[in-house]
């Protein structure tokens, strides 16, 4: 244990690096978990089928960029993920309305199954490289403070200025604009907001749309990291763990706990995994979020539940 | 007309509680089980065992342990794969390391040893429900899985990280063909479903539910809430490491630690969905239903001159399952299991309108 | 096979010493307070009426009796022990059961069921016998199933006894909610409007079975109802709660005069 420290204290410019580079990777996490707390707060969904959108997003995107430029094969995909969205209300939430919501999660579990055979029947099943234009050199900064400098992936900046100006336009979406405030009503209590005439269809469009959007620049990005591949979809399940940290209904909480997320991750996986052979980075953050849980099931920003009798 | 109640009074409560009370489902399980026992072992062919009956019961064991935590006690568990694995590999150890156990034994204690790691997943059920127990859950099975990938002493040191199971050689005799594997599983699995049928419909099954519906309902009229919730993981995680052992020892012969991954986990899920929860026959028809759709997948599009590609076909098999789960969540909740209910009722009239 | 229900005790009903008293008790959610110095007692045998407004308090000080809530002052004392912290399941397990004013029964499962699951308490055999389901653990649920059996025939409910819950009409749920608290053989049993939402018919109903179970088995009885009507006939005593505080105490006719109770709650003289 003591040994960690130590290596840290001899080597800050190598710890800087490597909370660096779990940052980047915990934006990469937000970016998705982005997506659950838009579709969650809205309407009480816990979409499961997220990573299965950042997926299909990222293959209609790389797929059409091989036959048009990419602001193109983006406005494209953009609709493709609009019609989904379309889609999805009409044949799945809409049926299930008043159903509990354990019941809608069940929905959302087949939603992602299905986008995940339709997506690669589609589009289908290889490793495709999704060149964003963004090059691919390691940047050094730093390199007057640390010996050497720190390694910083471009397209990580990238990723995170990507991910910054996102938010940004969402709060100010949620806070400023009349669609946004419906939102928040139809999240609170849906038969509620429908009283006073918010049209919950309508909504559930927008929010889905808006979702899938967010799919898409996730897609877009992870897709620039790690090639768009079938694995996409799993790593969706790890905006879990940074949902509970950072609440469900929460976008400050998504971003704040993909970023510890992606630290925790990164600094468990160099400094004790290496101790323990290695591939720590699967369940780190289940655990993290488990013990979480514990103390806190709210999660850092989330709203504490009272029950009544 | 045929599925008529009429006449058949019961005079005792003992009756009333059967699991058949109605004769006319007595004699249909009986002839099932004839058919099962009796004649498949005469008529089916090793293509038949291997790749459709020995997987189907051996994966309803297991959703007959998830539907106990899921279905019946309202626990969402997303690691059934995990306790399959620790079965499996309990099993395997026990079976290279302690000389000359029974395997009898062996698949007891390595049900005992998988209860034992479900109850410690479980205790987070206290103070966590709902969607967050589905997350703890997956901590316990990408852990588990890091577990049997990384600490080699749990695969004796193999260099690729799969492991062989041993013959199932039981009080000396050797179960080796096809058709004595399925009689081996047949038993084992007929007894636990029927042991599990007599937990559900005693005080514990009735505790259990009552903690699915409204558990501050229930802990105000005395129900033990950890205590339940906590027998529930482990009751369902003995289930999953029998199976786990079943899977590894009889139906694959070899494995490694992906055959119980989240995949796996997803497709119990989903028997158990498309079944019916809270139902022991869903199990059972939940789990026929998602062996069969591959199957069908495969043999169906060549025999019509469509060739698929097998890359292909497990698309399709997603898309059917993903399309069939919201199906049914809209159109029958509750499943196979309801819809059987449901023909039986109509049963009772037909041919007659009402 | 009959099941007429036998009366144990005779039908003089006596009203015994203090069973439960509730000292000084105060309870706050966040900045609300729901109750504030309450003191009162109940004795054994007796049928207690608590009556008030909304939102006075009354199935607070319910909840603070069953452990649900704790009040962050004053004591309970209950069968002579003083309680500092009760969990709710202490509390059945001392013979305190109670309905609910949104009637918490398990959906999923049929009115037997339900009412059975108000036996767990008294039922004892352990795992593995549950899994033979043979000899003594078929014999107990037999002996649970009469108990129970006999429950229903004295709510008149064995027509509805397999359906499940979910399907039932509101005046019956609340029937099988009383079912189910009295298979528990309570000697505190903690009624939470059981009346609500009945017709007249309902409530005559209900009220025979209140009185029936009092004088029958002598238990005690704790009772939250705003049909004047109802409180007056049924009950010995009544308490008055009024914004978190007690603001009467005593018989029904006494309270009924009392002009702080008729400026809170009752307004014209009833």
């Amino acid at each position: 244990m003591l040994s960690v420290f130590a290596q840290i204290y001899d080597q800050p410019g190598f710890f800087l690096e490597v909370v660096l580079g779990g940052l980047m990777a915990g934006v990469l996490y937000s970016l998705v978990a982005l997506g659950f707390v838009l579709i969650f707060k809205a309407s009480g969904v816990f979409n499961f089928a997220q990573g299965a959108m950042v997926l299909f997003a990222a293959l209609s995107l790389v797929r059409l960029m091989e036959v048009m430029p990419f602001w193109a094969a983006f406005l494209a995909s953009c609709v493709i993920m609009v019609a989904l969205a379309f889609a999805i209300e009409r044949l799945v939430l809409r049926p299930l309305v008043n159903q509990e919501g354990i019941v809608l999660f069940m929905a959302t579990l087949g939603i992602a199954f299905f986008l995940d055979g339709f997506g690669q029947t589609l589009w289908g099943s290889e490793v495709y490289t999704l060149e964003l234009g963004v090059p691919k050199d390691p940047l050094f900064i730093l390199e007057s403070v640390f010996e050497g400098g720190v390694l910083i992936n471009q397209l990580d900046i990238f990723a995170a200025v990507v991910a910054g100006g996102l938010v940004v336009v969402l709060a100010l979406f949620f806070q400023k604009t009349k669609v946004g405030l419906a939102l928040r009503a139809v999240a609170d209590d849906h038969q509620a907001a429908q009283s006073i005439g918010v049209p919950l269809n309508y909504i559930w469009l927008i929010v889905w749309s808006v979702a899938g959007i967010v799919a898409l620049v996730a897609g877009m990005v992870w897709g620039a990291k790690l090639g768009v591949q079938f694995s996409l979809a799993l790593v969706a399940l790890k905006a879990l763990p940074v949902l509970i940290l950072g609440g469900f209904t929460s976008v400050p909480g998504a971003i704040i706990g993909g970023l510890i997320i992606g630290v925790g991750e990164k600094i468990a996986e160099v400094y004790f995994g290496s101790q323990i052979g290695g591939g720590i980075e699967n369940w780190f953050a289940y655990v993290l979020a488990l013990v979480f849980l514990l103390f806190r099931p709210q999660g850092l920003f989330g709203e504490k539940i009272i029950e009544r009798v | 007309m045929i599925y008529r109640e009429t006449g058949q009074f019961k005079i005792s409560y003992a009756a009333d509680q059967a699991i058949f009370p109605i004769r006319q489902d007595l004699i249909g399980i009986l002839l099932i089980l004839a058919v099962a026992f009796i004649g498949v072992p005469l008529l089916a062919t090793d293509y038949f065992y291997l790749a459709i009956l020995i997987p189907f019961l051996i994966l309803s064991l297991a959703a007959i342990g998830l539907n106990l935590l899921t279905g019946y006690c309202g626990q969402l568990s997303l690691g059934t794969g995990a306790f399959m694995a620790v079965g499996a590999y309990a099993a395997y150890n026990l079976a290279i390391r302690v000389p000359d156990l029974n395997l009898l034994v062996i698949f007891l204690m390595a049900g005992g040893i998988a209860a034992l790691v479900g109850v410690v997943f479980g205790l987070p059920s206290l103070r966590i429900k709902g969607f967050y127990l589905a997350v703890a859950t997956l901590a316990a099975q990408f852990f588990i899985d890091w577990v049997f990938l990384r600490i080699k002493w749990f695969t004796n040191y193999t260099p690729s990280g799969s492991v062989s199971a041993p013959a199932l050689d039981i009080f000396g005799y050797v179960f080796a063909t096809p058709r004595q594997h399925y009689l081996f599983v047949l038993v084992i699995v007929v007894i636990m479903a029927l042991i599990a049928k007599n937990l559900v419909r005693g005080r514990i099954g009735r505790a259990w539910m009552a903690v699915r519906d409204m558990d501050i309902a229930a802990e105000i009229i005395g129900i033990p809430l950890l205590r339940t919730k906590l027998l529930a993981f482990a009751v369902s995680s003995f289930y999953a490491g029998v199976a786990g052992a079943l899977w590894a020892f009889v139906y694959l012969g070899s494995w490694e630690p992906y055959a119980f991954g989240i995949d796996r986990s997803f497709q119990i899920l989903f028997m158990v969905i498309i079944g019916g929860l809270g139902s022991i026959l869903g199990c059972f028809l939940g789990a026929f239903f998602i062996s069969i759709v591959p199957i069908l997948l495969n043999q169906v599009p060549a025999a019509l001159g469509v060739p698929i590609s097998t890359a292909t076909a497990s698309h399709l098999e997603y898309m059917i399952f993903g399309a069939l789960i919201i199906f049914f969540l809209i159109v029958e909740p509750h499943g196979f299991a309801r819809l059987w209910q449901i023909g039986k009722e109509k049963l009772r009239l037909w041919p007659f309108p009402h | 096979m009959t099941t007429m229900y036998v009366p144990t005790s005779a039908p003089e009903r006596t009203i015994g010493d203090v069973l439960l008293k509730v000292d000084d008790i105060s309870l706050s959610f966040g900045g609300v307070k729901a109750l504030s110095n309450v003191s009162f007692d109940i004795r054994q045998g007796e049928i207690r009426a608590i009556i008030g407004p909304n939102g006075a308090g009354k199935s607070s000080m319910l909840n603070c009796i069953n452990g649900f809530y704790h009040p962050q002052q004053g004591t309970i004392t209950y069968k002579g022990v003083v309680r500092r912290h009760m969990r709710p399941h202490e509390a059945a397990a001392q013979g305190i059961a109670r309905t609910f004013q949104n009637i918490a029964l398990f959906k999923g499962m049929s009115t037997l069921d339900n009412i059975m699951t108000g036996r767990l308490l008294k039922m004892k055999q352990n795992f593995f016998m549950q899994a033979l389901h043979w000899g003594p653990a078929q014999k107990e649920e037999i002996e649970h199933r009469e108990f129970v059996e006999r429950i229903i025939d004295f709510l008149e409910i064995q027509s509805i006894r397999k359906v499940p819950v979910g399907r039932l009409p509101y005046g019956l749920q609340k029937r099988v909610e009383l079912g189910r608290a009295l298979a528990a053989e309570p000697t505190l049993l903690l009624l939470d409007e059981p009346m609500a939402g009945m017709n007249v018919e309902e409530k005559e109903d209900m009220c025979r079975f209140i009185l029936d179970v009092n004088e029958e088995f002598g238990t005690t009885i704790a009772l939250i109802e705003h049909d004047m009507g109802v409180v007056m006939d049924i009950s010995d005593r009544v308490v008055v709660l009024d914004y978190g505080r007690k603001i009467a105490d005593g018989t029904p006719d006494e309270v009924r005069t009392d002009q702080r109770v008729i400026d809170a709650y009752l307004g014209v003289q009833h």
